[in-house]
């Protein structure tokens, strides 16, 4: 226990602390103190990790439990927290992540007035994204899974004079209740049936458990049906997009290296339970693999910079999650952390290039712009190239684990799936590359204007642009690192990162290499503009995402609007009834004077008074008589 | 006989501050909820507190009142609660205003520690007087209107709930026990099945109007509209607990064989009264009514729990009504100061005052996240273990729907929130919040965060009292884990 509670104090305490001291602070100093924080819990995460490293591979992990949360109808559910190398990873990213996200926002954010209040809600965030993956069951998990949900809501309506933002952090957070209300049900039906939610105990007795029955496919859908909330899986992945709302470094931190993947993280620490619920696990993976297409599909037209990278992460999620769900549980963890690091440069190297054009975020005003941001550039080019699994980046590595893995464990249609997004991916990577770097610049006004961050902002891009480069080679320790935890149990043979069929890798990286040409000659040679292709068929469709806006409208609000609307109408009827007899009784009483005089008030009074002079007289004689 | 005293403290209060200069009133009543509330904690330290002498022998009717672990927490949740809606009243609201409220704190209190029927009922009687009085004295233009609703759909209720406890009281007698009014001695007794159902339907009606559970709420949207918000507050916070309270103290020792004939009906009616008040709260313009509406919806959250027949269900909505009882009190005080700012409680006359009044903005998400069910907060310990219940009694299609209900409910809540708060700013500014709000406000909240992170503090000590309650009923395994 001892480091581990620092670690998720930390954070807590810098934004109890900057909530309130804001008014006693000088203007830089709540992000000066907010990313301090978050810096020093990196690097107690680091000091932990090494400790556990020093652990027997069967026994490490850190455990302990603080005080009892429920208790009372059956054995205790307690508040405990649980570190072994799975939550390690998660751990180090984000914190890592974290510190340099943070320091790059003190740039960033350094004109606006509500700084203070960005950065409390920054470390809130931190606090509650620790306590998720820190958790030792599934009742903490689900504190810190609700809140993190709400760190996003205050974080994407920050901005809350804009009805957009406001409309999309509504949308956010309903949708992410969802989530949370599986993973409640779920919890309990395991609750109900092993007497308790602890991730020790829950697994060991999952492991003594024969596949196949309805309760596990149950209790797994329910608690999967959270992870399809926060990682945006289709059908709930409409509210990453409008997330885009928020300020940039949140788009980085929260909806795309961190909280966005604490599906990965929960599918993953219940792979136990995924073996006993075969259907389920199937499904996550199928849903992945749709998702991935789907949202790359809608990247290929977006006309605003955050809008492509928003749907380039579903995608990517789509990517972790199909690794999940063929099993390839050390691959999924893999594409976590690399993307985390070049999704996290992308939207950093983005924010800089947002900053710089003075909040614009349309692509038809970019272009041309390497000359003035040769950094930015850099850096976003190296996250570019990760991205789009161009060997040796690191994307590329945990891609091609996860390919692989779905290859040789026969899910060829999923396969598929993947390798032709890889060939998506790169295309509308590159052709957003191109559209802001190169070519002429499309306003003139604004490039004019345009300069290089600031380092504390450039510096964080490139770091991140860097671990984009040379995370593929953290492969190796990763798969060592993880052994542990996915032999554990039951439930994962083929967790380990392997290699698939050499064919598959060309086709992969072929695919990846002809996209970028075709990027290049359309965007580069022929100079197209970023609006061609979203006025015809099948273009407009992928532009207007599919109709799902529409269709989600159609099919779940209006009719719980409509029976609302209906439920008014009832409880009109209602009332009305009820005022029929209150009047008829009043009419009657009225008749039956002079017995009742009808009035209400003074009956009322006389019940009072008889009542309290036959309590007054025997509690005084309750007093003489003890 | 601590109790007894406690019980003295807000009717000399009441009567102190008849007598008091207008001017004092409020102090004199501030002073008396807080050494009322000093008397509480001094009880939280004797382990069982109660008081038991014969009132009139000729009928075995004992004033009989006990502090267990079942009433110990309700009564807890009305003494803070009378504090809080005391000091957050106005101050020039003259002396009967505050004598009706201490007489309300009284009755309240006395009817959370009764044991003996009679007594209990004697509380639940006298509770509708000082209600009926502010209700006219001291509400909005149909004030008068909503006070006779209450009182005659209280008092048809009532009516019913005395012609229940007559007859178990002469049935007990025609067993040749001899007349008594003890829930105890009357439990488990065996009824024949007419008359058992009959009784279980009179007791049910009574509890549901006070609660209010659908369909008889109709009392319930003129009176939540039009009282002041400290009563609001107190209605809805603790008067509505008191329904709930009766079904589990009285009906779950004495009916239980009713309950398990009647219990997917009684299922079936309670998650209808659960989405009709969430689907209501969703169209509703009027935020004090949003969230009427909702807390409509959440009082038939505790009866799915009651109704679970579980160990689960049963404690999570003891702790459950606390818990509610706290939050929904004080988002109501919380819109009563928005109102009183704004002059207006339509959604569509506000938005974004998020940036004059970031304090005022800060509570009131708060509350609104603690009624949501924000896990952290005590709204989701409470519907966890009503949703244990339900799955643990094998009904997980209304646990599901309990779920959909949670998310509905995260809807209208939000709704409320961003249309005041947020947005570009409509209206013209409002004052924040000054230092005489923050001083209940920040007390209310640190006990709101203190029991959501720890509910085993009220769980692990309601249980025993749960049991024993339940116990007479035990013989065949009577409820389930």
């Amino acid at each position: 226990m001892q480091g581990i509670v620092e670690i998720l104090l930390l954070p807590l305490i810098g934004a109890a602390t900057i909530t309130a001291f804001k008014g006693l602070m000088p203007k830089r100093l709540p992000g000066i103190w907010a990313s301090f924080l978050v810096g020093v819990a990196f690097i107690l995460s680091v000091a932990t990790d090494v400790r556990l490293s020093h652990l027997s591979g069967a026994h490490r992990w850190i455990t302990g439990s603080a005080w009892n949360f429920v208790t009372g109808f059956g054995p205790s559910i307690h508040f405990q927290l649980y570190l072994d190398p799975l939550s390690a990873v998660w751990l180090l990213v984000i914190t890592g992540v974290g510190a340099l996200i943070h320091v790059y926002s003190i740039g960033y954010m350094g004109d606006d007035p509500g700084q203070p209040r960005f950065f409390a809600f920054l470390n809130f965030f931190i606090f509650s994204m620790l306590l998720l993956v820190l958790a030792g069951n599934l009742a903490v998990l689900l504190i810190g899974w609700a809140l993190v949900g709400l760190a996003s809501y205050f974080l994407i309506g920050f901005w809350y004079q804009r009805p957009t933002a406001v409309a999309a952090a509504k949308k956010a957070f309903v949708m992410n209740t969802l989530g949370d209300v599986g993973i409640l049900i779920g919890l309990a039906l395991l609750y109900f049936h092993y007497h308790t939610v602890g991730y020790t105990h829950l697994f060991a007795a999952f492991s003594r458990a024969r596949p196949g029955s309805a309760f596990f496919e149950w209790s797994a859908f329910l608690l999967y049906l959270g992870a399809m909330a926060k990682s945006a899986q289709f059908p709930l992945h409409m509210w990453l997009a409008d997330a885009m709302e928020g300020p940039t470094p949140v788009s980085a931190l929260i909806h795309a290296a961190t909280m966005v993947t604490a599906g990965v993280y929960l599918m993953a620490r219940l792979y136990p339970l995924l073996r006993l619920a075969p259907v389920t696990h199937e499904l996550v993976g199928v849903i992945a693999a749709f998702t991935c297409i789907f949202a790359a599909s809608i990247a290929f037209f977006q006309q605003d910079i955050k809008k492509v990278l928003a749907y380039s992460t579903l995608s990517q999620l789509g990517y972790m999650l199909l690794g999940v769900g063929v099993g390839a549980y050390t691959a999924g963890v893999f594409h976590f952390m690399t993307h985390a690091f070049f999704k996290a440069a992308l939207f950093l190297a983005a924010g800089s290039v947002i900053h710089a054009l003075n909040a614009e975020q349309d692509l038809s005003k970019m272009g041309g712009l390497w000359r003035k941001m040769p950094w930015t550039m850099a850096a976003f080019l190296a996250a570019t190239l990760a991205i789009s699994g161009i060997p040796p980046f690191s994307g590329y590595f945990s891609k091609e684990a996860i390919l692989g893995q779905a290859y040789t464990s026969g899910h060829y249609i999923l396969w598929g799936v993947g390798v032709f997004t890889a060939g998506m991916t790169s295309f509308y990577m590159f052709r957003l590359f191109f559209l802001t770097f190169f070519g002429k610049p499309r306003d003139q006004k604004l490039y004019d204007h345009a300069h290089e961050a600031p380092w504390v902002m450039t510096i964080p891009v490139v770091v991140l642009g860097v671990l984009s480069v040379i995370g593929g080679f953290f492969g190796g320790w990763l798969n060592r690192w993880l052994s542990p935890v996915f032999h554990q149990y039951a439930g994962a043979p083929h967790a380990a990162l392997g290699v698939g069929p050499l064919f598959g890798t060309i086709m992969t990286v072929g695919l990846a290499v002809v996209a970028f040409g075709v990027a290049y000659w359309l965007y580069i040679v022929k100079g197209t503009a970023p609006q061609a292709g979203i006025r015809a068929v099948p273009g407009v469709w992928m532009y207007k995402t599919w109709g799902m806006d529409i269709a989600w409208m159609t099919v779940v609000v209006n009719p719980i609007k409509w029976i609302g609307n209906w439920a008014v109408e009832a409880e009109q009827g209602l009332l009305a009834g009820v005022m029929g007899i209150a009047n008829g009784i009043q009419a009657w009483a009225e008749d039956l004077a002079p017995i009742e005089t009808g009035y209400v008030r003074r009956y009322a009074l006389s019940i009072m008074v008889g009542v309290v002079a036959l309590l007054a007289f025997y509690l005084i004689r309750i007093g003489f008589i003890s | 006989m601590f109790l007894v005293w406690l019980l003295a403290v807000p009717l000399a209060g009441a009567i102190a501050a008849l007598i008091a200069p207008n001017r004092a009133a409020k102090g004199v009543a501030a002073i008396t909820s807080i050494v009322a509330l000093i008397g509480y904690a001094g009880l939280l330290f004797i382990n069982r507190s109660s008081v038991n002498v014969p009132w009139i022998p000729q009928w075995g009717i004992r004033f009989h009142l006990v502090a267990d672990g079942l009433s110990l927490f309700l009564l807890g949740l009305s003494v803070v609660l009378f504090v809080v809606a005391i000091v957050a009243s106005n101050r020039d609201l003259g002396r009967p205003y505050y004598f009706w409220l201490l007489f309300l704190e009284f009755s309240v209190a006395g009817l959370f520690v009764a044991v003996d029927l009679f007594v209990f009922y004697v509380f639940w009687e006298v509770l509708l007087v000082p209600v009926f009085f502010l209700l006219t004295g001291w509400s909005g233009e149909k004030g008068k209107k909503a006070a006779m609703k209450w009182l005659i759909m209280n008092l048809a209720g009532s009516f019913f709930m005395l012609i229940g406890i007559v007859a178990l009281a002469v049935i007990h007698h025609q067993d040749g026990a001899g007349f008594t009014f003890e829930i105890s001695k009357l439990s488990g007794m065996a009824m024949a099945p007419g008359i058992g159902s009959w009784l279980f339907l009179a007791f049910l009606v009574a509890f549901a109007i006070k609660a209010p559970l659908w369909p008889l709420h109709g009392w319930m949207p003129d009176t939540y509209r039009e009282s002041p918000a400290p009563l609001t507050a107190l209605i809805a916070g603790v008067l509505s607990k008191a329904g709930i309270y009766g079904i589990l103290r009285v009906m779950i020792p004495i009916f239980m064989p009713q309950f398990r004939e009647y219990q997917t009906l009684l299922l079936i009616i309670a998650t209808l009264g659960l989405l009709y008040g969430a689907f209501l709260a969703l169209r509703q313009t009027d935020m004090k009514m949003v969230t009427s509406y909702g807390s409509l919806s959440h009082m038939s959250m505790m009866a799915l729990g009651i109704f679970s027949l579980t160990r689960a269900g049963l404690l999570g909505t003891t702790y459950y009504m606390v818990a509610h009882g706290l939050m929904v009190g004080g988002l109501f005080l919380v819109l009563g100061l928005l109102e009183h700012r704004t002059g207006t409680r339509s959604l569509r006359d506000m938005a974004g005052l998020n940036h004059s009044a970031p304090r005022l903005a800060f509570y009131f998400l708060f509350f609104v996240l603690g009624v949501l069910g924000l896990p952290g907060l005590p709204g989701f310990a409470g519907e966890y273990m009503i949703i244990q219940g339900l799955i643990t009694s094998h009904f997980l299609v209304f646990a599901l729907i309990a779920g959909f209900v949670l998310v509905v409910a995260a809807w209208y809540m939000i709704r409320v929130f961003q249309a005041v708060m947020q947005g570009p700013a409509k209206s013209s500014a409002i004052r924040d919040l000054m230092t005489r709000h923050v001083v209940w406000l920040v007390p209310l909240a640190g006990l709101v965060i203190l029991i959501g992170v720890w509910p085993a503090g009220i769980t692990s000590h309601a249980t025993p009292s749960l049991y024993h309650a339940m116990h007479f009923v035990g013989q065949g395994g009577g409820v389930r884990l």
